[in-house]
């Protein structure tokens, strides 16, 4: 009985440390979003309340409150980085797969040059990209965004499922071969569950890349198209209190979509990788 | 059950070619071996077989049928992985099920017929067990369940139990060998075990560098090999290098450059022919004492003598030449001890340079 107790109350320790080492930063996002007066040097801020929240979320119009409705800003997000995941992973799966179980001419160059929007540092190639953009009416559109998002995020997206591809021996898909699948069929009942791990991570990576991109958004969407980040960066600074809001908010679609893809993956494909 | 008949089939890979010219026959119904050393080009033979390697030249027949190019989906065979390749995100069940939902076949049938090829690798009950729960030997028993269960028309195995300890090796072979025959299935067996061969082939072709170097059963390939490289590989033979000095009339007489003369079966041999003759350990007969007037009786030197538990392992120096023997365990010996040994002539591996 000792030694049950003792273990619990280990395992309630080691809980209390991994809530804290992940939610401890958040917290104090928090409390900045229900800051009126915080002044230093009180650990604490003097006064409390909802405003910046209510204004926020479009439920009251104060002009002494610096912070603007953002719903408009949430759902071109949500809207952009949805569509630019699902573009990317249809793109991805194929092109991934291909990489990693065919002799493709010239792969290592494939690879590399899905690389090389992340290679170089962003600005000059946005800056670069805006002409392009303007002269086939794409800039200051949504549709050039998710263009762009799509651009930023096919890296994670054929990187890190061409791996998961080439994780599953090729034995696996032969044998489907020999008792008379298909490739296609191959495909969809062998490979995509057992990659299935691989595929989320990249999903998932995918979408929050998407939903935080801010260069390729500032340059090419402005003034236009506003999503979460740009908010966010523009009032981080001199308005701790707002930016912290959107920081929140910009946490709930990520958790969501990660239940979301974690059901779509069912479990047993994630239990079959540890055999 | 059709048989299986490969002409000419060429594979290369760059510039290796890995299989050279193949020209081989399967019968309805036997079980035949691919034997050589890694690299001899005998996975790669049966990956053109099963369709996952398409060869560059050449023809393969099942029946009557030219499948050469008839993707592997098509060709009805049933294949055994060397790492079982079953299936880990499906359940025992589901893995042995899943070709038969290819096929359509009605729930209750595949549900039987699970059963039944269970029950013949004798895994009954274990439907519901995920490949990870099972031990090695089990997961290699439902990897041959779930080719079995189709029924294919061949059945191609792939070093099927070179991940398994020796002790379920030993035991697996006559496991396989004995659903073989009861089944009757057309089977194609690859190995680089010589032992496995012998146990349980109808017939063993053995392959070297991407050629077929001698096809017969196990025991024509061990008594009578053609080729230097088979009396090597299957079972150990010393070998002594030796011109043919006279031909009578059933036997030769064989000289060594140091004057060894030995007597063998004549065979077709012809005077002043070059040969390597083969000497397996068991026909090395040690004499007790000096001898009284026989033929091929030599003294010999100890080289070595390693104690093996069994036997002793013993390394005889005859003139230049190295004999390898085994003696039981009971003899002692030092090396540099002198011996008397017997070649029976009768027994002596005649094989042309």
């Amino acid at each position: 009985m000792a030694t049950k107790w003792r273990r619990a109350l280990l395992e309630g320790l080691l809980l209390c440390f991994v809530l804290f080492v992940i939610f401890g930063p958040i917290s104090s996002l928090v409390i900045w979003s229900i800051a009126i007066r915080w002044y230093w040097p009180h650990v604490f801020p003097q006064e409390i309340g909802l405003a910046y929240w209510k204004q926020a979320l479009g439920l009251q119009r104060d002009w002494a409150i610096a912070a603007v409705s953002i719903w408009d800003a949430f759902g071109t997000s949500i809207l952009v980085a949805l569509v630019a995941t699902a573009v990317v992973m249809a793109m991805a799966i194929p092109a991934g797969y291909a990489l990693a179980r065919f002799r493709v001419p010239l792969k290592a160059l494939i690879l590399l040059l899905f690389l090389m929007p992340k290679a170089f540092p962003q600005q000059p190639i946005f800056v670069n990209l805006l002409p392009t953009f303007t002269k086939w009416g794409l800039a200051g559109t949504v549709q050039g965004v998710i263009l762009v998002h799509i651009l930023v995020c096919l890296i994670f997206g054929v990187w890190i499922t061409t791996s998961a591809f080439k994780a599953i021996p090729q034995e696996l898909e032969e044998a489907a071969r020999s008792v008379g699948a298909t490739r296609w069929r191959t495909f969809w009942k062998v490979l995509f569950p057992l990659a299935a791990p691989g595929l989320l991570v990249s999903t998932v990576f995918v979408f929050v890349t998407s939903l935080t991109e801010f260069t390729g958004t500032f340059f090419i969407g402005l003034p236009f198209v506003t999503t979460l980040p740009m908010l966010l960066y523009s009032s981080s600074g001199y308005n701790m209190q707002f930016a912290s809001v959107i920081a929140i908010v910009l946490l709930i679609p990520s958790l969501l979509f990660m239940t979301f893809v974690q059901r779509v993956f069912r479990p047993e494909y994630m239990g079959g990788i540890a055999g | 059950m059709p048989e299986v008949r490969l002409e000419g089939v060429t594979k290369r890979y760059g510039k290796v070619t890995a299989v050279d010219h193949l020209d081989l026959t399967v019968h309805d119904g036997e079980i035949l071996t691919l034997l050589g050393p890694s690299g001899c080009g005998k996975t790669t033979t049966l990956r053109c077989i099963a369709g996952f390697v398409v060869p560059d030249e050449g023809h393969i027949f099942l029946g009557d049928e030219e499948v050469t190019h008839l993707p592997p989906e098509q060709r009805d065979i049933g294949f055994v992985f060397q790492n079982y390749a079953l299936w880990p995100h499906m359940t025992v069940f589901q893995n042995l099920a899943f070709g038969l939902q290819l096929r359509r076949t009605p729930k209750e049938e595949i549900r039987k017929r699970v059963r039944e090829v269970l029950s013949l690798v004798r895994l009954s009950g274990m439907e519901d067990r995920y490949p990870r729960q099972l031990s090695g030997g089990q997961q290699q028993r439902v990897a041959l369940a779930r080719a079995l269960v189709l029924r294919p028309r061949v059945l191609l195995l792939d070093e099927p139990l070179s991940n398994l300890d020796a002790k379920l090796r030993e035991e697996m072979r006559f496991e396989i060998r004995e659903l073989q025959r009861q089944l009757g299935i057309t089977a194609i067996y690859v190995t680089h075990d010589q032992a496995e061969a012998l146990v349980l082939s109808d017939r063993i072709a053995v392959l070297n560098e991407g050629r077929l170097i001698q096809l017969g059963t196990p025991e024509e390939i061990y008594q009578r090999p053609t080729d230097r490289f088979v009396a090597g590989f299957i079972g150990l033979s010393s070998f002594i290098e030796a011109q043919v000095a006279e031909v009578e009339d059933e036997t030769a007489v064989l000289e060594t450059e140091d004057g060894i003369r030995l007597r063998v079966p004549r065979d077709a041999l012809t005077e002043g022919q070059a040969v390597t003759l083969a000497v397996r350990p068991e026909h090395v007969e040690i004499l007790e004492g000096p001898p009284v007037d026989l033929e091929n009786v030599f003294q010999v030197e100890v080289v070595r003598a390693a104690y093996l538990g069994d036997s002793i392992d013993c390394r005889l120096r005859l003139g230049k030449w190295e004999l390898r023997t085994q003696l039981p365990p009971h003899k002692v010996l030092s090396s540099g001890e002198r011996l008397w040994v017997r070649l029976p002539p009768e027994k002596m591996i005649v094989i042309p340079s």
